[in-house]
C-alpha cells in the first residue's frame, strides 16, 4: 500500500466520482463497481460502509441538491439518489442508455445529466418532467455556471450555454473545431473553459466573445479546477501542474505558472483547489498526491505510491467544505484521507 | 504496466451474419468474458449489461491530418467500460454494415487512455458468399471492409455452389490477398481461429505474404506483386538488400503524408543496415508506428517485405521509391 499522511483503505474498485458533505462530515464515492461508499469522518478509522446501488458500474457522481444526500448515474441507465444510510431513489431511468455525466447546483436546485446525445435538467420541483435537450453529438461533459442560472454542454465543435430556468430556446453556442470533454466556469462566471481530445484546452471569455487556446500539454487533460478566488486555473495533462493567470485580462498571451511533479514524469490525472485556501491538491498517475502552489517550489507530499504496488492513476480528489480534510481514490480503488490538522 | 485488454473489431454489411456470430461470442462457453458495443441491440439474444449500444460518431483529430478521424463514441464507451474492472476480459466491437473501419482501428492508435488500457487485435469481417458479389458492385463500404481485414469469415457458403465459391473468394483475394480466409455456415467456427490473432501487434507480424501462395520456395531477388481489382489495389515489395534507415524513414513518411488517404493498411518487416533485429512497421491511412521485434530467425533470409493495400496505388512509384532505399 501507498505510504500516506493519513487513513488508506483499498476498496477494490475504480473510484468514480468522491465528494464531502456540507457540513464536512462524511466523505461518499461512487465505484466502477456499482456501489456507493459512505465515511464517517467523525469515527474514520472503522472505514467505509459500502451499498450496492448499480447493476452494473457508476459513470458519474454529484452532489445531489438535498444536502448529505448524492446522485450516481450508471450503465444500468439510471440515475440514482442516495442517502447517507444507503437508502435509494430512483431519479431516472433510461433503460439501456449509460448516464455518464450529472451535475448539480443545491443552492438553486437544479439538477443535470446526460445520456449520449440528450440532456436532461430537472427543475426543484417535485415530479416535473425533465426538460430534454437533444444535441447533434454525444454530450462531453456538462457543468452549471457558479449563479446556478446557466448550463454548459459540450459536444463534438462546440459548447453550448442554455439558460437553466427556461424550458426552451436555443442555446448560445461557442465554437471551435474539435471534440471537447470536460468544461469548467470561472467563479465569476465569465469564463467558460474546455478540455479536448488533443491534448488542449479552450476557453471563452463571456462578456466579450474573446477566445483562447492552451496547449503544449503531453497527455490529455483529465482534470481541471479554478482557484477559489478565480485567479489562476490548474490542470493535470503534463508532469506538472499547469496554472494559467485568469487575473488582468485572462490568460492570452501570458506564460502558466506550474508547481510540483517530476520532468518527464508521469502526468498529472486530478486537479481539486482549496475551498478557502489559495492551494491546490493534485494526483497523479502513479498515484502520487501532492498539495502546493502556482509558483512555489513548497510541495506537501501527501500520498506516495509504494516502490513494489502496480501503479494507478488518482482519479478523483475530494476536499471537505471547511478545508481541512482531503480524500484521493485511484482506478485501483484505493483511498485516501488526510486531515491536514494533524499535520501542521 | 496496466495490462491491455484485447479488441476484436467485427465488420460486415447487413445480413452476412455478424449477429449470429455475436450471439454465439456470448452464449458459448469459452472461457472468455466478452463485452461487446454494438450498433443496434435488435436481434442480440443475451441480456447483458456487458452488451452496450453505441451510435457512430466519427471526429476529426486537430492534428492538420484529414484521414486522422476517430470514433468518439467508441472512446466514450471504453473509457466507461473500463471502469468495470475485472468483469471482461475481452472487448468486441461491432460496426454497421455501412461504418468505414479506418476510424475505428485509428481509435485505438489515435486516444491515449484507450490505447493505454486497450490493444486492438484484428479486424474481423464476416461476408455472405451468395450476396457479397452484388455488395462489391452497389457499395464501396463492402470493399474497404474486405480491404481492412485481417481474417475473412466467408459465411453462407452452404448456399453457393463450390464454382461460385471460387469465384468469391478469388474477389476476395484480389481485394485483400493477405487476409485469413474460413469458411463457414452460419458462423460455425472455433473461436480460437478468430480472436486472440495479434494483428496489430508489431511483434506479431513476422510473416508477410499473400495467404494464397504458401510458403514461397521460389528465389527472391527483389520484386514486385501488384494485384488490382476494380475495387482495390495491393501491392507487396521485398528485397534481400539492406535498406538504408534514413532513406527509408525519409520516403515512408513522404508516402503516408502525400498517399495516405488511399492506402488502407500498410506492413513491413524491414532488414535495415547495421541493425541485427527486425524492424516491423504498420500504418492505418497516415497513422504508422513502427519498432525492432527481435533478432531475424537463423534459418531465414533477412528479406524485406513491405505490402500495401489502397485504392489507386501507384505501383511503380511505389516500386521505385522502395528501390532507392536499398543500399547498393
Amino acid at each position: 500500500m501507498a505510504e500516506s499522511k493519513g487513513l488508506s483503505w483499498a476498496l477494490d474498485a475504480y473510484v468514480v466520482g468522491a465528494a464531502a458533505t456540507p457540513d464536512s462530515r462524511y466523505f461518499v464515492c461512487s465505484m466502477g463497481d456499482g456501489t456507493v461508499c459512505v465515511l464517517d469522518l467523525t469515527d474514520a478509522a472503522a472505514g467505509f460502509k459500502t451499498y450496492d446501488i448499480h447493476k452494473g458500474g457508476s459513470l458519474c457522481f454529484a452532489p445531489d441538491i438535498e444536502a448529505g444526500a448524492h446522485l450516481t448515474g450508471g450503465d444500468d441507465g439510471k440515475l440514482i439518489k442516495v442517502a447517507l444510510d444507503g437508502a435509494t431513489e430512483i431519479v431516472a431511468d433510461l433503460g439501456r442508455k449509460w448516464i455518464e455525466h450529472v451535475t448539480t447546483h443545491p443552492e438553486t436546485g437544479f439538477r443535470a445529466y446526460a445520456s449520449g446525445k440528450e440532456a436532461f435538467v430537472l427543475g426543484k420541483k417535485k415530479g416535473d418532467d425533465p426538460r430534454i435537450i437533444k444535441l447533434e453529438t454525444s454530450v462531453g461533459g456538462l457543468a452549471i455556471n457558479p449563479k446556478g442560472k446557466r448550463l454548459a454542454i459540450t459536444q463534438y465543435n462546440n459548447v453550448n450555454l442554455y439558460w437553466l430556468a427556461a424550458k426552451e430556446g436555443l442555446p448560445q453556442a461557442l465554437t471551435w473545431k474539435g471534440s471537447h470533454l470536460h468544461v469548467t466556469w470561472s467563479p465569476d462566471g465569465d469564463y467558460v473553459v474546455t478540455t479536448m481530445q488533443e491534448n488542449a484546452l479552450h476557453g471563452w471569455r463571456l462578456s466579450d466573445g474573446q477566445h483562447f487556446r492552451m496547449e503544449g500539454y503531453a497527455a490529455k487533460i483529465r482534470s481541471l479546477s479554478f482557484a477559489k478566488r478565480g485567479q489562476y486555473l490548474a490542470t493535470g495533462g503534463a508532469d506538472t501542474v499547469i496554472c494559467w493567470p485568469f487575473t488582468g485580462g485572462g490568460p492570452m498571451g501570458k506564460a502558466p505558472s506550474e508547481f510540483g511533479g517530476i520532468l518527464n514524469g508521469p502526468p498529472v490525472t486530478a486537479v481539486l483547489a482549496h475551498p478557502k485556501l489559495d492551494a491546490i491538491a493534485a494526483g497523479f498517475e502513479d498515484g502520487k498526491v501532492i498539495v502546493g502552489q502556482p509558483g512555489s517550489t513548497r510541495v506537501m507530499p501527501i500520498v506516495t505510491p509504494a516502490k513494489d504496488q502496480e501503479p494507478s492513476a488518482v482519479s478523483v480528489l475530494a476536499w471537505t467544505p471547511d478545508g481541512d480534510r482531503l480524500l484521493a481514490g485511484t482506478e485501483a480503488g484505493d483511498v485516501h484521507v488526510v486531515d491536514f490538522r494533524s499535520l501542521s | 504496466m496496466t495490462e491491455q485488454i484485447p479488441v476484436t473489431v467485427l465488420t460486415g454489411y447487413l445480413g452476412a451474419g455478424k449477429t449470429t456470430l455475436l450471439n454465439r461470442v456470448l452464449s458459448e462457453n469459452h472461457g472468455k468474458k466478452f463485452a461487446v458495443i454494438v450498433n443496434e441491440f435488435g436481434e442480440i439474444g443475451i441480456d447483458s449489461d456487458l452488451v452496450v449500444g453505441a451510435d457512430e460518431e466519427v471526429f476529426e483529430m486537430n492534428n492538420g491530418c484529414i484521414c486522422c478521424t476517430v470514433r468518439g463514441d467508441l472512446i466514450r464507451i471504453i473509457g466507461g467500460l473500463l471502469k468495470r474492472k475485472g468483469k471482461f476480459d475481452a472487448i468486441l466491437v461491432e460496426t454497421t454494415g455501412l461504418a468505414d473501419p479506418a476510424p475505428v482501428a485509428q481509435t485505438f492508435f489515435a486516444d491515449e487512455d484507450v490505447k493505454r488500457r486497450t490493444k486492438l487485435d484484428s479486424v474481423l469481417t464476416v461476408v455472405d458468399a451468395k450476396h457479397v458479389l452484388q455488395r462489391l458492385e452497389d457499395s464501396p463500404e463492402a470493399a474497404d471492409q474486405i480491404a481492412f481485414a485481417d481474417v475473412l469469415l466467408l459465411n453462407k457458403v452452404d448456399a453457393v455452389t463450390p464454382d461460385e465459391l471460387a469465384a468469391v473468394e478469388r474477389k476476395l483475394r484480389a481485394i485483400n490477398p493477405f487476409v485469413k480466409i474460413h469458411r463457414t455456415e452460419r458462423c460455425a467456427i472455433s473461436l480460437d481461429k478468430i480472436l486472440d490473432q495479434g494483428s496489430f501487434d508489431l511483434n506479431r507480424i513476422v510473416a508477410l505474404k499473400p495467404e494464397f501462395l504458401g510458403d514461397d520456395h521460389h528465389h527472391d531477388h527483389g520484386e514486385m506483386k501488384h494485384y488490382h481489382d476494380e475495387n482495390m489495389d495491393s501491392v507487396s515489395l521485398s528485397t534481400a538488400k539492406p535498406l538504408d534507415p534514413g532513406k527509408f524513414n525519409t520516403w515512408i513518411n513522404d508516402v503516408l503524408m502525400s498517399k495516405g488517404p488511399t492506402i488502407l493498411r500498410a506492413k513491413g518487416i524491414l532488414n535495415l543496415a547495421d541493425a541485427d533485429a527486425r524492424y516491423v512497421f504498420q500504418a492505418v491511412h497516415m497513422m504508422s508506428e513502427g519498432a525492432f521485434a527481435g533478432p531475424w530467425p537463423a534459418k531465414d533470409k533477412r528479406n524485406s517485405r513491405l505490402v500495401f493495400i489502397g485504392r489507386e496505388l501507384d505501383a511503380e512509384a511505389l516500386k521505385l521509391g522502395f528501390a532507392s532505399c536499398q543500399m547498393a
